[in-house]
């Protein structure tokens, strides 16, 4: 035991191996939530568009009990021995609660194995690959689709830092000093994916949909980047780790109720900042190609658009790369906009001083997701209520209407912050 | 010593595929693919100025050349519908002329790397950039830092690249200790900095230039309406 204990410390001693141990778990733990988020907001986006359409939506996928009957159990109703074995009647409100979750036929789960169960499908079906698309680059599109929005995720800060015996660990997989460059540029690269896709099908409305989605790619992502440039004036710095620290401290960007955030200045910048998160949060969604800005797949005018000629994994590839831009975008808009980690109303420093830096950093975890969780509702909540744009809607949208507003947003962001002091 | 290896070999390994994927934009029939492959050439370089410390650089190269300029170049390579390249009858006028460009090319990129720090003693740039945070020393040393920078036939040496340099460019008030520490090396402000106070006008010359450039371009793609 001493043994293994003192390999252990003289590894972790070694700053190299220090570096390399605490970076593998960061990046083991950055991509399991990025997966499970996947999952969940396919989940989220069922349920809700369930609920906003009045219908309950996948709620029934749970464990049926007679599985237990399949392995061999004699009882019928397994609810009732347990009830028993507690001494609970079977009249009693917990007996009816229970019942009204369905315990006595399955196990609950509101649906969480839907999405699971749709995965499961899409592994068994037949791969069928027509056999007039050019071949190579048919399938290297879905990877590139799906594996930008994974590498994106590398810089964005999921708590704050914690000093440990051997070192510090800063809570995000790489602490880079341009991080929000970092987001746009490796999430525009999936533009590729898209453009491929539609190009190696080799038919019509595949390859229509491929020039739509980087038409569109490439006008929102100049309003993107022109639109967080009031932002970057406040914080002064691109580093995300900062940028948040400087939220937990001062305010959030559009909550400045603490620290330095009472100041007349930070007050009169929420109006260019408001704007600056209209424009932004709207080039998340032409980004994240989701409806009202879902033109490259819109199935009244091109079937089912690039990826119409896929099936079984490589369309589920698809499918996982636009769920995961939606989950790195709601990341970025949270981290920019919305406090990041921090816990707010100076919590950070009070749960960092009271009960230790491995409790502050679980709660800002905690934080981090919940803030996560509500801005993907909200990405459903717009595609169920918004209709989709008309394509040249869309570019108008894009070049004469948010790029104006970004470029003139910086300058009233300039006139207040140099007025109003 | 680890870090100066590392980068080395990263610099070295990227460098091989980023000349490959060049030779594959060249020798490649296909223009898809040829374009694929120059945005592969791009992702590697931007890897190599990743090593060298300059993040901004490097990102900056994948924002605007391979997520706009070649995304727009297989935009209108996939709307013409340009097949592969037939065989062309070779012949030596173009041959001598792009050799001859490609010499001139070569030369400039030569003198260039000849005058970076470090360059001339045979170790690798990366490296002195890393080594130079010892060099610029604890102590302020003002008479070794307003001693005239050596003269080359090729106007004079860069100056060190540092992350302690580079605090010191930027601030020139700040203690030399906190220099000393500085880890990451701020190429963005350094950039800014640069671009806006020594070269201001020609920055502001180039902005009208491109301006007009694609307000020239609007007015020939624009169509006249009769009415």
């Amino acid at each position: 035991m001493t043994c293994i204990c003192n390999w252990w410390n003289d590894l972790m001693s070694n700053p190299i191996w220090f570096y390399l141990i605490a970076t593998i778990l960061k990046l083991v733990l950055m991509f399991a939530v990025i997966l499970a988020f996947v999952v969940l907001s396919v989940w989220i986006e069922r349920r809700v568009a369930g609920w906003i359409q009045d219908r309950p939506g996948p709620n029934r996928a749970g464990l049926p009990l007679f599985l237990l009957e399949r392995f061999g159990s004699k009882q019928k109703q397994p609810l009732k021995d347990v009830l028993h074995f507690f001494g609970i009647p079977e009249t009693s409100w917990i007996a009816k609660l229970c019942t009204w979750l369905r315990f006595d036929r399955e196990i609950p789960t509101f649906g969480l194995i839907q999405p699971c169960l749709d995965g499961g499908k899409l592994f068994l079906k037949q791969e069928f690959t027509p056999s007039y698309v050019r071949k190579a680059y048919f399938i290297v599109a879905p990877m590139l689709v799906l594996g930008p929005p994974m590498v994106a995720a590398a810089v964005i800060p999921f708590a704050s830092s914690v000093e440990t015996a051997y070192g510090t660990i800063s809570m995000c997989v790489a602490n880079l000093g341009i991080g929000p460059l970092w987001i746009f540029a490796v999430s525009g690269l999936s533009v590729y994916g898209l453009t491929l896709a539609g190009w190696s099908s080799n038919s019509k409305f595949p390859f229509l949909g491929g020039l739509r989605a980087t038409a569109q790619l490439i006008s929102y992502e100049v309003s993107m980047g022109l639109s967080v440039i009031p932002l970057l004036m406040m914080f002064g710095t691109l580093n995300l780790q900062e940028i948040v620290q400087f939220q937990a401290d001062n305010g959030w960007t559009l909550l400045p109720l603490w620290g330095e955030g009472l100041s007349l200045q930070r007050w009169a910048m929420l109006a260019p900042l408001a704007l600056s998160f209209l424009i932004f949060v709207t080039c998340v969604f032409a980004e994240a190609n989701r409806t009202p800005f879902d033109m490259a797949e819109c199935e009244t005018d091109l079937v089912g658009g690039y990826h119409t000629e896929y099936s079984s994994m490589k369309f589920a590839s698809f499918f996982m790369g636009e769920y995961a831009a939606m989950v790195i975008g709601s990341a970025i808009v949270v981290t920019l906009f919305l406090g990041g980690w921090s816990i707010g109303f100076g919590a950070d420093a009070w749960v960092a001083a009271h009960c230790g830096p491995w409790w502050a950093v679980t709660a800002q975890f905690c934080m981090f997701l919940i803030k996560l969780l509500a801005f993907i509702f909200f990405f459903v909540w717009v595609r169920w209520t918004l209709p989709r744009f008309r394509w040249d809607q869309v570019m108008k949208l894009g070049w004469l209407v948010f790029l104006e507003l970004a470029v003139a947003n910086i300058f009233l962001a300039a006139a207040v912050m140099y007025f109003i002091q | 010593m680890f870090e100066s290896a590392l980068c080395q070999i990263i610099f070295y390994v990227f460098a091989a595929l980023a000349l490959l994927c060049a030779v594959g934009v060249v020798a490649f029939r296909n223009p898809v693919t040829s374009a694929m492959n120059m945005a592969l050439c791009f992702g590697l370089v931007s890897a190599i100025l990743f090593g060298l410390g300059a993040q901004f650089l490097g990102i900056i190269q994948i924002i605007i050349y391979a997520g706009a300029i070649l995304v727009l170049f297989v935009f209108v390579i996939m709307m013409l519908d340009i097949k592969a390249e037939e065989h062309s009858p070779a012949s030596w006028l173009p041959a001598v002329g792009g050799t001859v460009v490609a010499a001139v090319f070569a030369g400039m990129v030569m003198s260039v790397s000849m005058n970076l720090p470090g360059a001339k003693d045979g170790s690798c740039p990366a490296k002195t950039l890393w080594d130079n945070i010892g060099e610029l020393s604890l102590a302020p040393q003002p008479q070794q830092a307003e001693a005239p920078a050596k003269v080359t036939r090729f106007g004079g040496a860069l100056p060190a690249l540092s992350p302690a340099a580079a605090a010191k460019a930027l601030n020139p008030d700040i203690a030399p200790e906190q220099a000393a520490n500085a880890t990451t090396y701020p190429d963005v402000k350094l950039v800014g900095h640069t671009l806006f106070t020594q070269y201001n006008i020609p920055f502001v010359i180039l902005g009208f230039a491109l301006l007009s450039g694609s307000v020239g371009a609007m007015a020939l793609a624009r169509k006249y309406r009769k009415d």
